[in-house]
């Protein structure tokens, strides 16, 4: 299953809330932040724990105890304003640590990167593309309702290839993913570099240990699909008895 | 049951139950006054040039003989087409028979006979409202000139320019400028009025009695008083004795003054009129398409909207309540209302029961949001209406309106946040895919009848020559709910309608919609 992470939150407002419910039904340990006394305590009659923080003081921020290399720090804070402070205050304290925040529109989105935020999230933008595929393409909204939007059996998922995998030094024309019940969509081929490549069959790929698949597939399907990739020869055998 | 009325009568009830006289009746209508009838622009330019021939023809007789065929077109020709212009709008103003038919029925409920000459009173005064109406006036003294024993009527052709008004939308909106700014106009005109008075009697007595060579009479000083009031100051009669002068010199300075008055009034009547007329555009514009999308709200996600629906092909049209947002809708190109949208008559309007598709509400305001939804699904159930709304709570409630879709952005971006935290390089794919902003798209190809995809398995086709990854089939099926098939079956077979949603580079997902 998907790896548990510390996940630092700062901010409860709209965007804020909304993290922490998905990022809790995927049960990380998450620690939520807010310089916002309004927050604090709606959230504690929701039985949310919200620690109160003052992102203008460094100390207070150094005591929170990051380790730069494994934790998540999310950015959420309602204003624009706000948001870009804090990460360009958490970039100079934590070099190496990963930042993701939450931006409201393209120019916003630019500054928080140029501030030092590892990934951004683009609210409106995709939110936008979304209205405009439920007018102009019915299928597609629909496929991204199935794959991304509700919460079901379909997703989308990375599998790394690990030391033993079976899939190692393959090509992927030669590996058959359709009958295994799962889409390959994208993969990271170390060889190439760390760019992501959509696999439209342009490029035959060799997999190589330590390449990432990115696949969407029913969650049963996945499992397998795991197994088949990062496991020994016994439980490969049964897999293919089972497909 | 009078029995002498009865032809009459049969005759009205036959017309009332007759749709090919309705018919006819209303092509005609349409074509005369109802201004979103698409052949009713032809008729206009038709009528426009006649008018302008005959205005032509006018100013050529003055100084050149002309050819006695043009003559008689301009008599015989123009004046015919007015006439039946003119009897044509009689004709379809009131409905006659619909008047004796009430008539009838009402002597025959007191039992009372039925009496001609209250009927044709009746349908008199209901005529004379439309031949006593200005226009009216203006069409029957343009086909007066026709009549060539008096040269005088001659100048009357200038009537026929006047029936342009009729003709032409942006002369009407002029008039209409002039006529909500009645009050401040004639307030000034009796200022000037007064002001060329006493100026004219002014100069009238200091000048008038020989010592000026060009004031004959009362008349010459008025019109002197107007030429320098106006600052037009032709200069054929000034003012002599000093003080003739000192009255000049006074009233050139409220001149001035009454001058830049009157312009002002104008001109913020116009800017303030010209968002109405602007907005009367729209709505006329839009009459002429035959599916309309409507983005309620221009903030930040109503902008990002109406750029992708733009780079789509969407027809759209913007409504804000906000004037500055509005406005911006606007600078930026495109169709653009200020309105209040949980009101329905705008959507009376923009045609909600035929021409809206769909509507979009996208302020920033869950209850607005709500309020248009409801708004607009209760003028018209099937619109289909896509609404933007901050928490579940709410959308639940939207969604017991009938609201087909529910948009809930933070919700989106805290979904796509859980996603980077366990995988981040599958965040990545998604953002690319939902943002479309690589050269990798998510599209949808649907397959249309007797195309090389149809009836086909998903075997048979070579998506590996295509260079497209199939993500799945989408079923649209006629009563039952649409269906999206993930990863379908080898032997799954293809037909007419069906989606396959890909993804692909754009090109080659160009490159199999060109196939279609």
């Amino acid at each position: 299953m998907v790896e548990k992470k510390n996940i630092l939150l700062f901010g409860y407002g709209n965007f804020g809330k909304q993290l922490y419910k998905h990022l809790s039904i995927a049960k990380h340990n998450i620690r939520i932040f807010s310089t916002n006394d309004a927050f604090i305590e709606s959230a504690k009659e929701e039985g949310v724990r919200v620690e109160k923080i003052n992102m203008k003081r460094n100390d207070d921020i150094l005591s929170l105890g990051v380790n730069e290399a494994s934790d998540l720090l999310y950015c959420a804070m309602n204003h624009t304003a706000n948001n870009l402070f804090l990460v360009l205050t958490l970039r100079t304290l934590f070099p190496k640590a990963t930042i993701i925040a939450i931006s409201n529109s393209f120019e916003n989105t630019r500054k928080l990167k140029y501030a030092g935020a590892n990934s951004v999230i683009d609210l409106y933008e995709a939110t936008s593309r979304r209205v405009v595929n439920i007018l102009t393409k019915p299928a597609v909204t629909k496929a991204l309702d199935e794959i991304i939007y509700k919460q079901n059996d379909l997703s989308m998922a990375e599998v790394v290839l690990d030391e033993k995998s079976k899939l190692d030094g393959k090509y992927l024309h030669d590996v058959d993913f359709k009958s295994m019940g799962v889409i390959l969509v994208a993969i990271i081929d170390k060889e190439l570099g760390h760019e992501l490549i959509f696999t439209d069959h342009r490029i035959n790929h060799k997999l190589d240990i330590g390449d990432t698949l990115v696949v969407v597939s029913q969650k049963e399907n996945l499992e397998r699909f795991k197994h088949f990739v990062n496991s020994d020869n016994i439980k490969r055998e049964t897999i293919e008895q089972t497909s | 049951m009078k029995n002498k009325n009865s032809l009459l009568l049969k005759f009205a009830y036959y017309i009332q139950g007759s749709t090919r006289y309705q018919s006819i009746k209303g092509f005609f209508y349409n074509l005369l006054e109802n201004d979103k009838y698409p052949y009713k622009k032809y008729f206009d330019f038709f009528m426009i040039t006649i008018i302008l021939s005959s205005v032509t023809l006018l100013v050529m007789d003055v100084k050149h003989h002309v050819p006695n065929w043009l003559d008689d077109f301009d008599l015989y020709l123009v004046t015919s087409v007015f006439i039946l212009e003119y009897l044509i709008r009689l004709w379809v103003f009131s409905d006659i028979h619909k008047i004796i038919i009430e008539e009838y029925e009402e002597s025959d409920f007191f039992d009372r006979e039925l009496s001609y000459w209250t009927l044709f009173v009746k349908i008199f005064k209901n005529k004379w409202e439309y031949i006593s109406s200005l226009s009216a006036i203006i069409d029957i003294i343009a086909i007066l000139p026709s009549y060539r024993g008096l040269r005088v009527l001659r100048v009357l052709v200038l009537f026929r320019a006047f029936k342009m008004l009729r003709y032409t939308k942006s002369l009407t909106g002029f008039l209409y400028v002039l006529k909500n700014k009645k009050f401040e106009l004639m307030t000034l005109l009796t200022l000037s009025a007064f002001f060329i008075f006493i100026a004219g009697i002014m100069l009238y007595v200091f000048e008038g009695d020989n010592d000026n060579p060009n004031i004959h009479n009362l008349f010459d000083a008025f019109y002197w008083a107007l030429i320098t009031i106006s600052t037009v100051g032709y200069g054929d009669i000034s003012p002599v004795t000093p003080e003739g002068r000192v009255v000049t010199m006074l009233i050139i300075i409220t001149g001035i003054g009454l001058i830049s008055f009157v312009t002002s009034i104008i001109v913020s009547s116009f800017s303030e009129r010209l968002t109405v007329l602007r907005e009367g555009r729209v709505i006329q514009d839009i009459g002429k398409k035959n599916s309309i999308t409507v983005i309620c709200g221009y903030g930040l996600l109503g902008r990002l909207v109406a750029k992708g629906l733009e780079q789509e092909g969407v027809e759209f049209v913007i409504i804000d309540k906000d004037e500055n947002l509005a406005e911006l809708a606007y600078t930026h190109g495109y169709h653009a209302i200020c309105t209040d949208a949980t009101q329905g008559n705008i959507f009376k309007q923009l045609g909600v029961e035929s021409r809206v598709s769909h509507v979009l509400c996208l302020t920033s305001d869950d209850i607005q949001n709500a309020f248009i939804a409801v708004n607009v699904k209760s003028l018209n159930e099937n619109v289909h209406v896509t609404a933007r709304c901050s928490d579940e709570e709410i959308a639940q409630k939207m969604r017991f309106a009938k609201v087909d879709q529910l948009i809930l952005p933070e919700e989106i971006a805290g979904m796509m946040g859980s996603v980077y935290a366990g995988e981040p390089v599958a965040f990545e794919v998604l953002l690319s895919i939902i943002e479309e902003k690589g050269k990798t798209q998510i599209d949808e190809i649907k397959i249309t009848k007797d195309s090389f995809l149809d009836n086909k398995s998903i075997h048979d086709v070579d998506f590996t020559a295509l260079r497209l990854i199939l993500l799945g089939v989408f079923q649209k099926s006629e009563g039952s709910e649409d269906n999206f098939i993930f990863n379908p079956d080898d032997d799954y077979i293809l037909c007419a309608n069906d989606s396959l949603v890909c993804i692909g580079y754009a090109s080659a997902i160009a490159n199999l919609k060109r196939k279609m």
